[in-house]
């Protein structure tokens, strides 16, 4: 009896795609309940709201507390994409089980997306904190003027974080100092996402590396429609954040799957 | 084995020999390449990061404040990794060994991150004497090499606080990046980092004072603007030394009631009490 393996249908490719995706949704959201440190952005978005509000406030420059209120939440989407892809294939690597998780059935970038996606969804608690501490600590109320604008902009980020994420990640397959990019891929990312300072503050010559970075887009974006005037360029925004996005999925996306291809032929992908 | 003439038993012996264990640690995170492109190079961004809100401001002297409080803070932040590195020894199931062996636990602890002290004082020294120029922040020859002094203070005084939190995070592993992570962040807000303690009502002035990184940047202040008298110095810094030795105090005592309840409930090993 010869027993024939037919490659999987493009629906059954799809099934276990979602199906990977939701096992990664479900591991991540358990991961979140039982590790606090995979919610340190999110505690420490209080008090940094705090500290750009006081310096705003004390140079009695109170028209510049949207900017204060934005940035800390603009961090924990960064800071919680960066922690995620980079943990995610760090501690399976630490805990022996990257190799398993590999050779699975579910496609693994279904999986990390599925993590990377609960993780950015829950991070969009940054905005609710900011907000709230703003008021409730400084009486400060950031009014939103543009609500579509600033709806419209808060998803087309959270999509361009998680596709951003997925890039990063393929860059903590190849690498054994996840860790160590984690931390390098922060500050530098605040600048040129002019998450609190506008790029147009940062020299000209920094200006077209900023436009490849999507945060740059979404904060001005945000910033507008928090401003009482009429918001330019909302189109170009989104289209900017989306396709910034899109393209650190796709090329995170194929550079996983190259990566994987790679460690499973040399054999690298574990403790060795 | 310790290569050392310090006679056996004695507390700087061990706190010398756990400081080996120190430098290895630093050498196995880092090489001199990723320290300088990785860890020196995202801390100068930080820096940056909080000067940049300055020219937000449109306010020179803004931007000079925010860049020395950011620049001088990052030293007492890396000096807070004591927390990250004393913890490690929980979760590498060396500490039931180091409760078990002869010597007290607080003198390994002591020497155990000393790492982070140097590496500390030479990035905020990279910041604030070769970048921050370019901010408007400016020193004399002398008052620069004052600065340096008070920086290796900074590291020092701070890292009785760290200890001291890393003995009480000790307790409660699962807390132990939140505590460094709130405790860095509070010092930005009210130790005189990035607004002036004034700005903040008067209990909290107060509860910035156990800080001694409320008074080292202070001196730090003062040198820079070349205003502060001997005597204005003079008390900072030993504000900042008193306050320091009672987190080391307290530290001590911590870690010496971890390895004695330890020992008496058999908790050391994995687990959290």
């Amino acid at each position: 009896m010869t027993l024939i393996i037919a490659p999987p249908t493009r629906l059954e490719s799809a099934l276990a795609y979602l199906n990977g995706l939701l096992a990664g949704s479900e591991r991540e959201v358990r991961e979140l309940r039982r590790s606090p440190d995979r919610l340190m952005a999110l505690v420490t978005a209080p008090l940094l709201t705090l500290v750009f509000l006081a310096i705003m406030l004390q140079a009695g420059r109170e028209d510049l507390a949207p900017f204060a209120v934005l940035a800390p939440a603009l961090l924990v989407l960064w800071q919680m994409a960066l922690q995620t892809s980079g943990d995610t294939v760090e501690s399976e690597r630490e805990n022996g089980s990257l190799e398993a998780l590999v050779v699975a059935p579910a496609p693994f970038p279904a999986v990390i997306t599925g993590r990377i996606a609960a993780v950015t969804t829950v991070s969009m608690l940054g905005f609710v904190e900011s907000w709230l501490v703003a008021a409730l600590v400084f009486g400060v109320r950031v009014e939103i003027y543009h609500p579509w604008v600033f709806v419209g902009a808060v998803l087309a980020t959270a999509y361009a974080t998680a596709g951003s994420a997925m890039a990063l990640a393929a860059l903590f397959v190849r690498t054994r100092a996840a860790r160590a990019f984690q931390n390098t891929l922060t500050y530098p990312f605040y600048i040129l996402g002019g998450i609190i300072v506008p790029v147009s503050y940062l020299p000209d010559w920094l200006e077209p590396a900023t436009r490849l970075v999507f945060l740059s887009w979404s904060s001005d974006l945000m910033r507008s429609s928090l401003d009482a005037g009429p918001v330019q360029g909302v189109a170009l925004h989104l289209v900017m954040i989306v396709l910034l996005g899109t393209l650190g999925g796709v090329v995170g996306g194929v550079l996983v799957r190259r990566a994987l291809a790679e460690v499973r032929q040399t054999g690298t992908i574990g403790h060795a | 084995m310790v290569g050392t003439r310090l006679p056996r038993g004695t507390t700087a012996r061990v706190v010398l020999a756990s400081s080996r264990n120190a430098w290895a640690d630093l050498a196995a995170t880092f090489t001199p390449l990723t320290w300088t492109l990785g860890w020196l190079g995202r801390i100068v961004a930080q820096v940056i990061f909080y000067a940049l809100i300055g020219s937000l401001l449109g306010s020179p002297d803004r931007m000079r404040y925010l860049y020395i409080g950011a620049a001088v803070v990052a030293t007492a932040m890396e000096t807070l990794l004591v927390v990250s590195t004393s913890t490690r020894e929980r979760y590498s199931g060396t500490l039931p060994l180091l409760v078990a062996s002869p010597s007290r636990l607080w003198p390994v602890f002591l020497g155990r991150s000393v790492q982070w002290l140097p590496s500390g004082v030479a990035t905020a020294t990279v910041a604030l004497f070769a970048i921050g120029p370019a901010f408007g922040v400016r020193f004399t020859l002398s008052s620069g090499f004052a600065a340096f002094g008070v920086l290796v203070l900074v590291a020092i005084t701070t890292y009785g606080y760290g200890l001291a939190l890393a003995a009480l995070v000790l307790r409660f592993m699962r807390l132990r990046n939140w505590a460094t992570n709130l405790s860095y962040t509070v010092m930005m807000l009210i130790c005189g980092v990035t607004v002036p303690l004034s700005f903040w009502p008067v209990w909290l002035q107060g509860a910035a004072q156990v800080f001694p990184l409320t008074h080292t940047l202070h001196v730090i202040r003062l040198l820079e603007g070349g205003t502060g008298d001997s005597l204005t110095i003079l008390t900072s810094l030993g504000l900042a030394v008193l306050t320091s030795l009672g987190w080391y105090g307290v530290a001590a005592f911590l870690l010496e009631r971890l390895a004695t309840a330890g020992r008496r409930r058999g908790s050391i090993e994995f687990a959290e009490s």
